[in-house]
């Protein structure tokens, strides 16, 4: 597993993950695992996974990033999707995968306003 | 109108590095053969499920790529070829939302309709086939 | 409309290089020696065009769905003197590239006066009847007779297969190019405020359309960074399972992105027929009236139309800040 390949900032009391290479099963564990540390260590009322980047989301891609938003939500994190690309989202969409239960925002400003909305600001820094 | 192969082009499917590479591959022609976005982000979406299929399911195989023109358009044919268990049910798996791996099991019947021509033929204990091609689009 | 010359493309088209005529030639036995032999059809020839070219109009006139493409005398007269070379030219001895292009251009004119290949072949059955009979008439030798219509035959049928592949290109250009006309007339997407697009329907909407639809909003709405699409199906004929399933996809492409759909134009038909057809549209907002949905996105982006104060003086603007907050 090699860890510290995507990075996560932090900005406020969210986190912010920038997916910009292809995921692999090494890379995509590694990230996993960085999210869940960051949240158990420092918390974060919500993470931001920017996907701007990539040119290509299959099945596999969809899972981890569906089940790392779930990990996150059971410590207690939203995470939103931020910036798909068009051709992204009608492939994701005619295979089948509508990702329900994910929050999405086409960029990271609308994802930090979303979770404003949604995330009970008494959570603090 | 009469199919032509243009080029052809072999790799192999063994490892995750592999499926990442034949995926590569296929966008580049798509890209060079100036495909429109979408179509490339379709091929190279199903070529992903397919081939990680080959490795996953399949106990590694091969990806013949082939570039095709009907004489008015371009296409891609990526033919996925394995000897692994085979699927015992196709309709199952082409139903979709069946997997015998914990996941959503859209891999088959979602790149079925991310392509022009899907076949899928398999016979157990021999291994598995599946051919998809897209055309560029006028 | 196509240009005269057009049919040089299709030399391009269908790969017409020296290797595929020789193929094609092979393949349709048509020898050298053929081509001698029509070479010295030639007298033969010049003595009955006149007669054959006749005939041949004869018959096409006589019958009403071929009359239509001839509808006066000037028509007439030009359609008969290039029958006249065409004739001749079978009997030129030749099959190079410059034969082949000047069949190219027989079938890319019938395409383009949209004589459909059943006319085109049933004609020229007749042509060879005709052939057949001026050639009994003129050689009498029965075993010249029957060598020189073997060479004909083939000649005859190396062209028929240039002008069906003729056909066959010309009508895929067609498609590609209705296609494209299609594509950039059915998706006007229009701004409508900051943030909010709006995409007016008009026409029947089948798959590929549907298709178009989908990509041309999602690129819409990444472009614009849009927070809302407002999509009026107002215009849209029938809206059946199909459609909907169609408008539902789109939608959930759209939520993908991080914005969201806003159909309007839903007529008490529409309705009726949803319900009744049990389509689920509740992951949509969906509203009868176009200015409901522009009301519904501007309170997306945080923005409401309210009444002016009194008398408006002159300001038309009835946009003012915040006063709905959003909807998300
Ligand atoms: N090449 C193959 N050889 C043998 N079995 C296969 C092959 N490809 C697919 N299968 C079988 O078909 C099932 C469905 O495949 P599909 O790709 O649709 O889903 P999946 O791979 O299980 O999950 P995912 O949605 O992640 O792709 C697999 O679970 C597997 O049992
Ligand atoms: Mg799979």
């Amino acid at each position: 597993m090699i860890r510290g390949q995507i990075p996560i900032l932090r900005i406020g009391t969210t986190l912010l993950a920038t997916i910009h290479i292809e995921l692999r099963d090494a890379v995509a564990e590694a990230f996993q695992a960085d999210v869940l540390t960051t949240i158990e260590k420092d918390g974060a009322a919500g993470l931001l996974i920017d996907i701007s980047g990539l040119d290509i989301v299959d099945s596999y891609v969809a899972r981890i990033i569906a089940e790392t938003g779930r990990m996150a939500k059971l410590m207690g994190t939203t995470t939103v999707l931020v910036g798909m690309r068009p051709e992204v989202a009608a492939t994701l969409i005619r295979m089948g995968y509508s990702m329900e239960g994910v929050l999405t925002a086409l960029n990271v400003d609308d994802g930090l306003e979303l979770l404003g909305h949604i995330v009970p600001k008494q959570r603090g820094a | 109108m009469i199919e032509e192969i243009l080029a052809t082009h072999e790799l192999k499917l063994v490892t995750e590095d592999d499926v990442m590479a034949v995926r590569r591959r296929v966008r580049e022609i798509a890209e060079m053969r100036k495909f429109d976005t979408f179509a490339i982000a379709a091929i190279t979406t199903a070529t992903s499920e397919l081939a990680r299929n080959v490795v996953v399911h399949g106990r590694g195989g091969t990806a013949k790529i082939e570039e095709i023109s009907d004489g008015l358009r371009a296409g891609i044919r990526v033919v996925f070829t394995d000897e692994g268990p085979g699927i015992p049910d196709i309709a199952r798996v082409m139903s979709g939302g069946y997997s015998t791996a914990r996941s959503m099991g859209l891999g088959l019947s979602g790149s079925k309709r991310l392509v022009d021509d899907f076949d899928l033929e398999s016979q157990v204990g021999v291994g598995t086939r599946v051919t998809v091609t897209k055309w560029k689009r006028f | 409309m196509k240009s005269f010359s057009d049919y040089r493309k299709y030399m391009t088209i269908l790969k017409l290089d020296e290797a595929e005529i020789q193929s094609r030639r092979a393949f349709f036995t048509l020898t050298d020696e053929d081509l001698q032999r029509l070479a010295s059809l030639r007298p033969f020839a010049e003595k009955v065009t006149e007669e054959v070219v006749e005939q041949f109009y004869s018959l096409l006139l006589a019958h009403p769905e071929t009359r239509k493409f001839f509808e006066d005398d000037a028509t007439i007269r030009r359609v008969k003197r290039t029958q006249r070379e065409y004739f001749l030219g079978l009997f030129a001895g030749k099959c190079d590239r410059e034969y082949v292009e000047d069949r190219l251009r027989v079938g890319a004119a019938h395409e383009r006066i949209g004589l459909a290949p059943k006319w085109y072949l049933g004609a020229y059955r007749q042509y060879l009847h005709l052939i057949l009979n001026a050639l009994q008439a003129e050689l009498k030798d029965e075993e010249r007779v029957r060598a020189a219509f073997q060479s004909i035959q083939r000649i005859v049928f190396f062209d028929v297969s240039l002008a069906i592949d003729t056909y066959i290109a010309a009508n895929a250009e067609a498609l590609v190019r209705h296609q494209q006309a299609i594509r950039e007339l059915s998706t006007p997407v229009i701004r409508v405020y900051d943030r909010i697009l709006l995409l007016p329907l008009v026409g029947a909407i089948d798959s590929i359309r549907a298709e178009q639809i989908m990509e041309s909003v999602l690129l819409h709405v990444v472009e614009a960074q849009a927070k809302c699409i407002i999509i009026d199906i107002a215009g849209v004929p029938v809206v059946d399972t199909r459609v909907a399933d169609h408008l539902l996809k789109t939608t959930a492409a759209v939520r993908l992105l991080g914005a969201q759909t806003i159909l309007t134009g839903i007529t008490a038909q529409v309705a009726r027929t949803m319900v009744q057809l049990g389509v689920d549209v509740s992951t949509m907002h969906t509203l009868s009236r176009l200015s409901d949905g522009i009301e519904l996105a501007l309170g997306m982006v945080g923005k409401a139309i309210t009444t002016a104060a009194p008398p408006a003086p002159a300001s038309p603007s009835a946009v003012t800040p915040p006063v709905v907050g959003g909807t998300s």
